[in-house]
C-alpha cells in the first residue's frame, strides 16, 4: 500500500476510536440543529401564546372626556382598567409593574374631534419589556376608534372614502418561496455547517500534530521510510474526511429536524426538499471541501508548531473569530455574491451558499469563489508541509 | 555501518531560547550542539554514545535517523548519504527510544503491522517475521488488547517488535532503558544483544556506566557537542586513569 493511505488508513483508524472526535463529529452536528430547531419553534409558539392571552392592566386617565374610546378599552377582554392612577404617577407605577401601560385622554379631546380636528393622545408603556403587548393592543383599539372616527366625518359629509385613500397598492411578489426561503435562511445554514466542519476538524487535528508530540510518537513516525510530504498529506486526509462528515451529518440533522418538526406547512415543506436536494446540497459540498481542505491545512500547521496539546487548542480558539467572522458579514442584509466578495475566502462560501439555495447563482460567481478557496487551500497545504518540513517547528519544545 | 565523519549541528535560537539558556547566549544567534564529531559504528558490534544530558547524544541520533540535517560534515548509513536519500537511510534503521512511541487507541497487532507498512514489507514476509517476534517476545497473548490496556513492559516489548519487524540491519537506541523497570531494561539489553549476534550494527545512547560495561564493543564520549573519546571499550579501559568507569568519564570530561 502507498505510505499516503498507510498513514491515512491508520489516522482513521486512531482518531475514530477517539470518543472526544465521535462526538464532536457525529453526535453534535447531528443533534444541534435538531435541538436548536425544535427549541426555538417550541420557544417562539409559547411567547406568541402567551403574548395572545396575556390580561394587562391599563390606567385610562381622562376617560370622562372619551366615553367611546374607555368602552372600547375596558370592553377588551384581556384587558382589566385600573382606577385611581393620577398621572403623574403613571411612570412609577409602570416602572413597578403595578400597571402595564396608561391611555392619556386631554379634556379637549371631544371638543377637537365634534369639531372634525385632530386630539393628542398619550400612550403610556414599557417597550423594553420582552413581549411588549400593551403597546399593540392599545394602538389596535385606538387605530380601530380613529378609523370608526373618520368613516363617521365621511359618512357627515357625504364623502367618498377613495378620496382618502388615493392609491391602493396590489403587492405581487415574484420571489420563489425558494428564493425567500434561500436569502433569509440560506445564510444560515452556511454558518452551521462550516462551524461544525471547523470543530469537527479541530480535535482530530490537534490529536495528529499536537498530540503525537505529546506522546512521543512522532520521533518513530519521522524515523520510518515515509518521507514528510507522505506523513502530511495523510493525516491532513483524515482531518479534511473528518471536518466534511461533520458538515454532512449536521444536513442530515437538519434534514431530519426538519421532517420532524410538526406545524411546518406543506409549501414550505416542498420548497424543503427541494432545497436538500441532492443537486443543491452536492454544489455546497463542493464549495466546503477546498474550504475543509484551507481548515484542515492551518489546523494541522498550529497543532504541529504547539509544544502540547493545551497550546494547539489555546491557539486554535481565535481562528474560531477568522472562520465565524466572514460567516456572519455573509448573513448582513445587502451583502451580495458578487466578482469581488466571490473571491473572499469563507464569506463566498456562505454568500454562494445563499444563492444555491435560493437557486439563483451566477456561473462565474461560482467559478470565482472556487477559484479563490482552491488558491487558499493549496497555499495553506503548501505551508502546512513547509511547517511539517522545518525542525525548529517539528523540534520544538 | 555507520560513518559519521566532522558531523557538526547548529540551532538558531529565537529571544525566547536565548532567555531560557541563560546569559552566556543572549548574544548568540545560534546553538553549536555537535562539533566535529567522527565515529564508525561495524556490524556485529554494539557502539555506546556516552554523555551527559544536554551532550548531544539525541541530536546525533536524530541526524544518522535523518529527522534532523546536519550543519556539517557526513553521515553515511549502510553506504548512503543521509543527505542525498534519506529515505532509504530510514528504510535500514530501526530506531527506538525510552518513550515507546505506541498510539494507544491501536492494538499490538495494529501497531506493529502499520510500521511493517510504512517498510512496504510484503504480507507474506510480514507473517513471518511477525511470527518470530512475537514468539520471541510472547506476544501473542495480547497481540489484539489496544495499547492503553497494556503494562509498560508489554508497551515495551510491543515497541520492540514494532523496531524490528522490518529486520532492519542498523538498530539505533536513544536511552532505551531511561525510566522502565528492571524487567523491561533486561528486555532491552537482551534485544541488543541479540542484534549483535545477528551481525546488525547497534549505536545506542546512554549515560548509564554499567550499561556500557554491560554491553558495548565500542564508545564515544561526547560532552557539550565535542567528542573527548572514540574507541573501543579495551582501549578505553588501557587509559582509564581512575578506578571506575564513571570517575574516568568525570575525568575526561570534567576538565571543561
Amino acid at each position: 500500500m502507498n505510505r499516503t493511505l498507510t498513514i491515512f488508513r491508520k489516522e482513521l483508524i486512531d482518531t475514530l476510536r477517539d470518543r472526544r472526535t465521535i462526538i464532536m463529529m457525529i453526535v453534535v452536528p447531528m443533534l444541534v440543529i435538531p435541538v436548536l430547531m425544535f427549541v426555538a419553534v417550541r420557544f417562539a409558539e409559547r411567547q406568541q401564546r402567551k403574548a395572545d392571552t396575556k390580561q394587562i392592566n391599563v390606567a385610562v386617565i381622562g376617560a370622562e372626556f372619551a366615553p367611546e374610546l374607555d368602552s372600547m378599552i375596558s370592553g377588551d377582554s384581556l384587558i382589566t382598567v385600573v382606577s385611581g392612577v393620577a398621572i403623574e404617577d403613571v411612570e412609577r407605577q409602570i416602572r413597578a409593574d403595578s400597571i402595564d401601560g396608561a391611555v392619556v385622554i386631554p379634556s379637549t379631546f371631544l371638543d377637537r374631534v365634534n369639531s372634525d380636528r385632530q386630539s393628542a393622545v398619550q400612550l403610556y408603556f414599557r417597550s423594553s419589556r420582552s413581549l411588549n403587548v400593551t403597546e399593540r393592543r392599545l394602538r389596535e383599539i385606538i387605530d380601530g376608534y380613529d378609523d370608526a372616527i373618520v368613516s363617521r366625518r365621511i359618512v357627515r359629509r357625504n364623502l367618498d372614502e377613495q378620496l382618502f385613500d388615493a392609491i391602493e397598492i396590489v403587492a405581487v411578489d415574484i420571489s420563489t418561496m425558494q428564493e425567500v426561503i434561500g436569502k433569509t435562511v440560506g445564510g444560515f445554514l452556511p454558518y452551521m455547517f462550516i462551524l461544525f466542519m471547523f470543530m469537527g476538524s479541530m480535535y482530530p487535528g490537534i490529536d495528529l500534530g499536537a498530540g503525537e508530540k505529546e506522546r512521543g510518537t512522532l520521533e518513530t513516525l519521522l524515523s520510518s521510510p515515509a518521507n514528510r510530504l507522505e506523513i502530511v498529506l495523510g493525516k491532513f486526509l483524515v482531518v479534511g474526511l473528518i471536518g466534511i462528515s461533520s458538515a454532512a451529518i449536521s444536513m442530515i440533522g437538519l434534514y431530519v429536524a426538519v421532517t420532524q418538526i410538526r406545524d411546518i406547512p406543506a409549501e414550505v415543506m416542498a420548497v424543503v426538499a427541494d432545497i436538500l436536494s441532492i443537486k443543491v446540497v452536492g454544489t455546497i459540498l463542493t464549495l466546503l471541501i477546498p474550504l475543509e481542505a484551507f481548515l484542515a491545512s492551518v489546523i494541522l500547521a498550529i497543532s504541529i508548531h504547539s509544544r502540547s496539546f493545551k497550546e494547539a487548542q489555546s491557539s486554535l480558539t481565535p481562528m474560531s473569530f477568522v472562520v465565524i467572522v466572514p460567516v456572519m458579514f455573509g448573513l448582513m442584509p445587502g451583502v451580495e455574491l458578487s466578482w469581488q466578495t466571490a473571491l473572499i475566502p469563507i464569506l463566498n462560501v456562505s454568500l454562494a451558499s445563499k444563492d444555491i439555495i435560493s437557486g439563483s447563482i451566477n456561473p462565474l460567481h461560482l467559478v470565482l469563489a472556487y477559484a479563490s478557496l482552491l488558491a487558499l487551500a493549496s497555499a495553506s497545504l503548501w505551508f502546512c508541509v513547509r511547517w511539517f518540513n522545518k525542525e525548529s517547528i517539528i523540534f520544538r519544545s | 555501518m555507520i560513518k559519521v565523519e566532522g558531523l557538526s549541528k547548529r540551532f538558531k535560537l529565537n529571544r525566547r531560547m536565548r532567555r531560557e539558556l541563560g546569559e552566556g547566549f543572549m548574544k548568540s544567534p545560534s546553538l553549536e550542539a555537535l562539533k566535529d564529531v567522527s565515529f564508525e559504528c561495524r556490524p556485529g558490534r554494539v557502539f555506546g554514545l556516552l554523555g551527559p544530558n544536554g551532550a548531544g547524544k539525541t541530536t546525533a541520533l536524530r541526524i544518522i535517523a535523518t529527522m534532523l540535517r546536519p550543519s556539517g560534515g557526513r553521515v553515511m548509513v549502510s553506504g548512503v548519504d543521509v543527505e542525498e536519500d534519506p529515505r532509504a537511510v530510514r528504510e535500514k534503521i530501526g530506531f527506538l527510544t525510552g518513550n515507546t512511541g505506541l498510539y494507544h487507541r491501536l492494538t499490538a497487532l495494529e501497531m506493529v503491522r502499520y510500521h511493517a507498512d510504512l517498510h512496504m514489507m510484503p504480507t507474506a514476509l510480514f507473517e513471518s517475521q511477525k511470527r518470530k517476534l512475537f514468539d520471541l517476545l510472547d506476544i501473542n497473548d495480547f497481540a489484539d488488547r489496544r495499547v492503553a490496556q497494556l503494562s509498560s513492559g508489554m508497551k515495551q516489548k510491543v515497541s520492540i517488535a514494532r523496531t524490528m519487524i522490518s529486520d532492519p540491519p542498523v538498530v539505533v537506541f536513544d536511552e532505551p532503558t531511561l525510566g522502565l523497570d528492571v524487567m523491561t531494561s533486561r528486555s532491552i539489553i537482551n534485544l541488543i544483544r541479540d542484534c549483535r549476534t545477528q551481525g546488525k550494527t547497534v549505536l545506542f545512547s546512554t549515560h548509564q556506566m554499567s550499561e556500557v560495561k554491560l554491553l558495548c564493543d565500542d564508545i564515544a564520549i561526547l560532552h557539550k557537542g565535542r567528542l573527548y573519546f572514540n574507541g573501543s571499550i579495551e582501549s578505553f579501559e588501557a587509559q582509564m586513569q581512575m578506578s571506575t568507569y564513571e570517575d574516568e568519564f568525570i575525568r575526561l570530561v570534567g576538565e571543561d
